[in-house]
C-alpha cells in the first residue's frame, strides 16, 4: 500500500471513529447526569475551611475511611438524628472505629443552616456532637461536586479515596422522631461491611430530608 | 423507660419546631379539618370523606411520593371497632421546583378523598366519632412537620343522606382524581434515559405533560422528562433512579396534564402502568406544549418554545432556507476549522493530476462530504427523536470525540512533518503526495473536512441548520444536503476544471516545506482542542490526553525499525490507553458556575429592573463565538458602553449539555452557537444579532439604546 493511501485510510479511519462515536458518547453523558458522582468513582477533592479556621482536604485522610454528613441545624430531618442522639451516637462508633466524620454545612448565608465558624463550634458543642471536623462550606462548592441534595445526605469514602456510599441515612424518610425504632442505618451497615472487608451491600439509596439550601 | 425517653425526645422535638418556623412563629402553616360527603349514613353505607389542607401561600405538602425530598402526609385513626377506613386517595400532584430539587406535591387548598364503610351493626340515632392523628410536612424554603389530632362526628340514620355543602365539593374532589377506571396501555423502554409512553388518544389537546412514579427509588425527580406527543399518545424520558430497573420491571404512576374544560386548563390525571416494551408508535411525533406559568418550563427548554417548532416551512421559507444553507456551506470552506484540512488535499494538485484520475477524486471527495453530512443529520435527527436537545456541533460535548479528534490532528500533523512514514520511501513522499492521493484519501478528505467543520458556524448557516432541526426528517435531510453541496463545491470543482488546476504552482521542493508548514495548524487544532477538552474534564483529561498522545507519538516514530519495535510501541501505547481512558471518556465533567451565568430568571429579573441585557450564548469549542469575544466583545470600549447604558452581560456557556440553553436556541430558530440577544431597557422582546459581530455593531446596538 502506497504511502498516501495509507494515510488516507488512517485519517479516514480516525474521522469516522470520532463520528460514529459521537452518537453512543451523546447517551453516555446523559446517563452520567444521574449522579454527580457513581459510586465506585475517585471521590473528588476539595479544599474548604473547618470551624477552627484549618484548611482541610480529602486527600489528607487518604488511607482512611471516610464519612461525609451535609447538614443544617434548622432542618427537621437533621434534628431527628440530633435531638435524639442518633446522630452522635453514630459519629462516637466511626470515629472511635479510626473513621474521619466530616461534617459539611453548604446552607449560604442567610439560609436556613448556615453557621459561621463560631456558631459551627458552638452548635457542635450543644449538639454533643463528635465529628473529626466540621467543614464551612458556605458558596456549596463541595455540595455541588457531591451533588449533594438534602439534610441529611451520606457520602462513604474507602481508604482508596473511592465513593463506596451515598445517599440516605437509614431506610426511613420521615422527621418523626418515632421513625427511628427499628429504623436499618445504611451507614452503620456500610461502615460494618468496610470493617469486614466486604463489598458495601447497600451502596446507594435516594436520599431523603431538606433541600440544601445553596445559595443561587 | 422507652416511652419515657420517646416522650423526651417528643418533647425536645416540639420546642424545636417552633423554633424553626421563623417566618411565622407559632403559626401553622397548614390548617387541617376533616369533612364528609354525608350529613348522615345509614349502617353498613360506605361514604366518602376528605382530609381538607389549607395551605399556607407559598409552602406545599407532599405526594406520595414526595420526589427529591420531603414526606407524604400521614393519618393515624382510632376508629371504633367496625368502622372500615381507606388509604388516602392521592389526587393529582404538581412538580414544584427549588433549586437543584424538584418536589412533588400540592398547594392552597387540597382535598384528599378516603373511603369509610360504617359497620352493619351500627345504632341508628347515634352518633359516632371517629379521631386521626394526622402528620404531615409543609416546606416552603424551608420544612414544618406539623401535627394535628382532627375528629369527625357521623350521624347513623335509618336512611343516609348528603351534605348540602360538601357532597358536591367531595364528588368534585373524587372526579379530579387520577382517573383508573380504562386499563391505559403504557410501555417503557430501559436505558438512560428509558422512554416511557403511554395510548392518550387526545394528547395533543393537553399541556405541561409530566410522569410522576409511584415509588421514589424508580426515577431521578429533576431532571426533564421532554414530554413529546402524536396521534398515538405522549411520551417521556425518564432518568434512571437508585433501583436502576426502568425497562426491566413494569412501573406504576401517574400521568399528569392539564386538559381543556370549559375554556380554562385544569389539572388531571391518569394511572397506569407500563409495561417494559417498545415505544407505542405514534406517541413522539412533536413536542408536547408547555404554557409559560409551568414551574417546570425551565427545566423543560424554555417556555412555549417547543410548540413554535412544529409549524412546517412554506415551499418559499425551504427555498430561502435551502439558499442560506448552500451559502454557508461556501463560507465554511474558509473557516478555520477547515482550511487546514482541506490546503493538504489542494496540495495534491500542485503535481498537476491527471484529469481522469482528479475527476475521479473530486467526485470522491464530494461523495465524502455529502455522505458524512447525510449521516451527522441522520444522527441527529435519531437524537432529537430520542428527545436529546442536540444541535450543530454536538459531537464535541462528548469529551471522548474531542480527544479522539485532537489525536487525529496531532498524528496529521507529525505526518506532516515527515516525523513517520508508513511504508514509502522517503524521497518518495513529495511526489507521493502530489501525484497519488489514493481513492480512499480523497473519500475521507470529505468526510473528516466535515468533522473539523462542525464546531465552525459560518454566517447564514446557523439559520438554516437551525430551521433544519425544527423540521420532518426529510427537510432536515434535504436542507443539510444543500449545506454538504455548498460545502463540497470549491474543491470539487477544483478537481473538475484544469484551468483553475494550472493557477496551481509547479512541483518542485517547496511542497515539502508547504507540506511541513502545514503541520503546524494541524498542531493548532490539537491544541485548541485540548483546551476544549480541559473545560470540559479539567487537568485530569489533559494529562490523560497528553500521555496518550506521547505513547502515540512513540509509537508511530519507533515502528519503522522493525516489528520488535512496532510490537513495543503498539504495548506502550495500550497501557498508556489503559491507565488513561477514563477522564477522555468524560467520567467527571462539571460545569463551573459563574456569577453573571445566563438563566431566563436572571433576565426577567433584570428587565424587572429596568435594565437592558446583553446574552451571549458561547461553548469552549464554539471558534465564532471565541473570535467575535476576542474581537469585537471582551474590547474595553465595549465594556465601558455596557457600563455607561446600566446594560447587564450575561453568559450562557453551552460547552457541555445544556437543555435549556438549548431550548433557548431554539426559541430563536437556532441549533448551535454563537447567538447574541439584546433586550431592551424598556422591556420587550430581544433583537437578535449577526453571527459575526463586530465592535461598531454592539456599540451602536447598545447606544441606540440610551439615547
Amino acid at each position: 500500500m502506497n504511502e498516501m493511501s495509507r494515510r488516507a485510510l488512517l485519517i479516514g479511519g480516525g474521522a469516522l471513529v470520532a463520528f460514529g462515536a459521537a452518537g453512543g458518547v451523546n447517551m453516555l453523558l446523559s446517563e452520567e447526569a444521574q449522579a454527580a458522582i457513581a459510586n465506585g468513582a475517585q471521590a473528588p477533592d476539595f479544599s474548604v475551611q473547618d470551624a477552627n479556621g484549618a484548611t482541610r482536604t480529602l486527600t489528607e485522610f487518604r488511607g482512611r475511611t471516610v464519612v461525609l454528613e451535609w447538614t443544617n441545624n434548622g432542618c427537621p430531618y437533621v434534628r431527628k438524628h440530633y435531638d435524639s442522639r442518633n446522630m452522635q451516637t453514630l459519629q462516637q462508633e466511626a470515629t472511635s472505629d479510626g473513621v474521619v466524620w466530616l461534617q459539611i454545612i453548604s446552607s449560604a448565608p442567610g439560609e436556613q443552616g448556615y453557621l459561621d465558624a463560631a456558631g459551627a463550634r458552638a452548635r457542635v458543642q450543644t449538639d454533643g456532637a463528635s465529628p473529626t471536623a466540621t467543614l464551612l462550606d458556605p458558596t456549596g462548592v463541595v455540595g455541588r461536586a457531591y451533588g449533594a441534595l438534602t439534610t441529611p445526605h451520606m457520602y462513604i469514602i474507602n481508604p482508596a479515596g473511592v465513593l463506596v456510599y451515598q445517599g440516605a441515612i437509614d431506610d426511613r424518610p420521615s422527621a418523626r422522631p418515632s421513625s427511628l425504632e427499628g429504623a436499618t442505618n445504611y451507614v452503620r451497615a456500610a461502615l460494618a461491611d468496610l470493617d469486614a472487608g466486604r463489598a458495601v451491600r447497600t451502596a446507594q439509596t435516594t436520599p431523603y430530608g431538606c433541600n440544601v439550601k445553596y445559595a443561587t | 423507660m422507652l416511652r419515657f425517653l420517646a416522650g423526651l425526645i417528643f418533647l425536645a422535638f416540639s420546642f424545636a419546631a417552633p423554633a424553626m418556623a421563623q417566618p411565622l412563629p407559632g403559626e401553622r402553616q397548614v390548617e387541617g379539618s376533616l369533612h364528609a360527603a354525608r350529613a348522615a349514613v345509614a349502617p353498613g353505607e360506605t361514604f366518602t370523606i376528605v382530609l381538607r389542607q389549607n395551605i399556607r401561600e407559598h409552602w406545599h405538602t407532599y405526594w406520595i411520593n414526595p420526589g427529591d425530598s420531603g414526606e407524604p402526609t400521614e393519618l393515624t385513626w382510632a376508629a371504633p371497632q367496625g368502622w372500615e377506613i381507606g388509604p388516602i386517595q392521592w389526587p393529582t400532584p404538581q412538580a414544584i421546583p427549588f433549586a437543584m430539587l424538584v418536589n412533588f406535591g400540592y398547594e392552597g387548598e387540597v382535598l384528599f378523598p378516603i373511603e369509610v364503610t360504617a359497620p352493619a351493626n351500627a345504632p341508628v340515632g347515634s352518633t359516632v366519632t371517629l379521631p386521626v392523628n394526622a402528620y404531615w410536612l409543609v416546606c416552603s424554603d424551608i420544612c414544618i412537620p406539623e401535627e394535628m389530632d382532627l375528629t369527625l362526628d357521623v350521624a347513623i340514620a335509618a336512611q343516609g343522606r348528603d351534605d348540602p355543602q360538601w357532597a358536591p365539593r367531595i364528588a368534585e374532589a373524587v372526579a379530579a382524581l387520577p382517573s383508573n377506571a380504562q386499563r391505559v396501555d403504557a410501555r417503557i423502554t430501559s436505558g438512560a434515559p428509558a422512554r416511557l409512553s403511554v395510548a392518550l388518544p387526545n394528547a395533543r389537546e393537553l399541556r405541561n405533560l409530566r410522569f410522576f412514579a409511584f415509588d421514589r427509588d424508580v426515577m431521578r425527580a429533576g431532571e426533564a422528562q421532554s414530554a413529546r406527543v402524536g396521534a398515538g399518545g405522549a411520551s417521556f424520558n425518564l432518568t434512571p433512579g437508585v433501583a436502576n430497573n426502568l425497562g426491566a420491571v413494569p412501573l406504576a404512576g401517574v400521568v399528569a396534564y392539564e386538559a381543556q374544560d370549559g375554556g380554562a386548563w385544569v389539572l388531571r390525571g391518569v394511572e397506569i402502568e407500563a409495561t417494559p416494551g417498545e415505544v407505542i408508535a405514534g406517541t413522539d411525533e412533536i413536542a408536547a406544549q408547555i404554557s409559560d406559568d409551568y414551574k417546570l418550563s425551565e427545566l423543560e427548554g424554555g417556555g412555549a418554545a417547543p410548540a413554535v417548532t412544529v409549524e412546517p416551512l412554506s415551499a418559499v421559507a425551504l427555498i430561502a432556507a435551502l439558499g442560506l444553507a448552500f451559502l454557508g456551506g461556501l463560507i465554511l470552506n474558509i473557516m478555520p476549522c477547515v482550511l487546514p484540512v482541506l490546503s493538504v488535499k489542494a496540495l495534491s494538485f500542485a503535481g498537476g493530476a491527471q484529469n481522469g484520475e482528479a475527476r475521479k477524486h473530486g467526485a470522491l471527495y464530494f461523495a465524502g462530504v455529502m455522505v458524512t453530512f447525510l449521516a451527522l443529520a441522520g444522527v441527529l435527527i435519531a437524537l432529537r427523536g430520542a428527545g436529546e436537545a442536540v444541535g450543530w456541533g454536538f459531537q464535541l460535548q462528548a469529551p471522548w470525540v474531542t480527544s479522539a479528534l485532537a489525536l487525529l490532528f496531532f498524528v496529521i500533523g507529525l505526518n506532516l512533518l515527515s516525523v513517520f512514514e508508513f511504508g514509502g520511501s522517503l524521497q518518495n513522499a513529495g511526489s507521493g503526495l502530489a501525484t497519488r492521493g489514493g481513492d480512499a484519501g480523497a473519500f475521507f478528505t470529505g468526510a473528516l473536512a466535515v468533522i473539523a467543520a462542525t464546531p465552525c458556524t459560518a454566517p447564514f448557516m446557523a439559520g438554516a441548520i437551525g430551521a433544519a432541526l425544527t423540521q420532518s426528517a426529510g427537510v432536515t435531510l434535504l436542507i443539510f444536503a444543500a449545506l454538504g453541496l455548498g460545502f463540497a463545491l470549491p474543491l470539487t470543482l477544483l478537481h473538475f476544471l484544469p484551468g483553475l488546476q494550472k493557477l496551481v504552482p509547479k512541483p518542485g521542493p517547496w511542497m515539502e516545506r508547504a507540506k511541513n508548514v502545514l503541520a503546524f495548524p494541524m498542531f493548532g487544532a490539537a491544541v485548541w482542542l485540548v483546551w476544549v477538552l480541559a473545560e470540559q474534564t479539567g487537568s485530569a483529561g489533559v494529562m490523560a490526553l497528553l500521555s496518550v498522545a506521547a505513547a502515540l507519538a512513540f509509537a508511530l516514530f519507533v515502528a519503522r525499525w522493525g516489528r520488535v519495535w512496532l510490537a513495543i510501541g503498539a504495548v506502550a501505547l495500550v497501557v498508556t490507553g489503559a491507565l488513561m481512558w477514563r477522564p477522555l471518556v468524560g467520567a467527571q465533567t462539571q460545569s463551573v458556575l459563574v456569577s453573571e451565568a445566563w438563566s431566563p430568571e436572571r433576565v426577567a429579573e433584570l428587565q424587572g429592573e429596568g435594565r437592558g441585557v446583553f446574552v451571549n450564548f458561547t461553548a469552549a469549542w464554539c471558534v465564532t463565538c471565541k473570535v467575535n469575544e476576542a474581537t469585537s466583545l471582551a474590547t474595553p470600549r465595549v465594556a465601558q458602553a455596557l457600563a455607561e447604558a446600566n446594560v447587564a452581560y450575561l453568559v450562557g456557556d453551552w460547552t457541555n449539555r445544556d437543555e435549556t440553553i438549548a431550548g433557548e436556541l431554539a426559541a430563536h430558530g437556532r441549533a448551535g452557537v454563537p447567538l447574541y440577544l439584546f433586550y431592551p431597557a424598556d422591556g420587550g422582546a430581544p433583537q437578535v444579532l449577526p453571527q459575526m459581530l463586530s465592535q461598531d455593531l454592539i456599540l451602536q446596538t447598545i447606544q441606540g439604546e440610551t439615547e
